[in-house]
């Protein structure tokens, strides 16, 4: 934990003195919030890079209406991608930190571009791949259709039970469903 | 004061000086007295082919706590002649200063605005229905009070001798200069309907 790498913020209290104009160089890897380096960066689907503490302060700031800070696309924390770099002098797990960072999320190699207009836009389309309290990834792709709620939620919260339920509700609606077809 | 609000000030000063159009001198940015930089000055220039040519504009800039996140207060210090800024306080219709503001915006950015807003005037979002009214009714009346605006208080060039003579005119009755200017402006430049605006 060395506190004088070159990424640190440094002394703040010269502001005058030539050593916070950034060099072209680093000026790509600002956060477009504090103008600052971005520290636990994330990268908005957009390709707009910012701090994650900065950006989460931005869609606090605005819940119901959350838009990138610099294009004003459709943004949300689950859209965002962590940017882990090599080497990084801070050796912390971000996501113990508050505000928790997003986590990276994998998909599967098939999916890859798959889709026209996957995760873009003001439709709020979402994708959710069946994962979660949803069995049938189908009928989650399908009901998730402008529905702004952001994935599959936290259990013991009043959504979770919510959706608990309606998975329970499809499950016998698909059970009966297959029952019909058997007996038509 | 939260450190992120300070810091970015002075980043963002340092952008609005170096930048091409400070160069130009079409905008400029001024620390204030106050020691925590959260009290601004800027000024931008009038664009060109517009009544405001010539002209240079005083804003005051103030700083919210909550800075980038909430927008910066500003208003136009220097009187001008506006559908979208008041006549009498200097407030500034605009929606970037409300809610389409954007954290990643700057205060170059917003000068910037405030002078593309100076070009094209947006009457159907007015903040002063009196400009705004005259601005579709009487385009021609609009464009010659806005540039007599811009030499009384922004330092124009441009005079237009007949508003100036009933400016004159009403100020011999014994009003008061900016009183009858507004008076005038506010009727067309009737002198009788000014007069009886004055009196009521
Ligand atoms: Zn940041
Ligand atoms: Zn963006």
């Amino acid at each position: 934990m060395s506190s004088d790498t070159p990424t640190s913020p440094g002394p703040t209290e010269g502001a005058t003195g030539g050593s916070e104009v950034s060099t072209d160089g680093n000026a790509f890897f600002e956060c477009n919030i504090c103008l600052d380096t971005a520290r636990d960066a994330v990268v908005s689907m957009c390709g707009h890079l910012f701090c994650w503490p900065c950006l989460h302060q931005w869609l606090e700031t605005r819940p119901n209406r959350q838009t990138c800070p610099v294009c004003k696309a459709g943004i949300s924390k689950d859209k965002c991608i962590p940017i882990y770099g090599r080497g990084a002098s801070d050796q912390q797990d971000p996501r113990e930190k508050l505000p928790p960072r997003p986590q990276g999320q994998r998909s599967e190699p098939e999916n890859n571009g798959g889709f026209p207009g996957f995760g873009f836009g003001d439709g709020g389309f979402q994708m959710s791949f069946g994962i979660g309290a949803f069995p049938f990834g189908i009928f989650a792709s399908t009901f998730n259709f402008n529905d702004g709620r952001p994935g599959p939620a936290q259990p013991g919260t009043p959504q979770h039970s919510e959706e608990q339920f309606l998975s329970k509700v499809f499950l016998w609606v698909a059970i009966l469903f297959m029952f019909w077809l058997l007996i038509a | 004061m939260a450190n992120i609000a300070v810091q970015r000030i002075k980043r963002e000063f340092k952008e609005v000086v170096k930048s091409d159009e400070a160069a130009k001198s079409m905008i400029h940015l001024d620390m204030g007295s106050s020691e925590n930089m959260m009290e601004l000055t800027g000024t931008i220039s009038g664009p060109p082919d517009t009544p405001y040519a010539g002209g240079t504009y005083i804003l005051d800039i103030r700083i919210p706590e909550t800075y980038p996140f909430n927008p910066p207060k500003v208003k136009f210090n220097t009187k001008i002649w506006h559908p979208n800024i008041s006549s009498a306080t200097g407030a500034i219709c605009l929606d970037i200063l409300k809610d389409q503001w954007a954290a990643a915006m700057t205060l170059r950015t917003v000068l910037l605005s405030l002078q593309a807003l100076l070009a094209s005037p947006e009457p159907d979002d007015p903040q002063d229905a009196v400009v705004a009214k005259q601005f579709k009714e009487n385009p021609d009346i609009f464009f010659q009070t806005a540039t007599h605006w811009t030499q009384a208080y922004a330092k124009g060039s441009t005079p237009v001798p007949e508003y100036s003579d009933k400016v004159t005119q009403l100020m011999g009755m014994g009003f008061e200069e900016h009183k009858a200017r507004v008076a005038l402006s506010n009727n067309n430049w009737n002198v009788e309907c000014a007069t009886e605006n004055l009196l009521s």
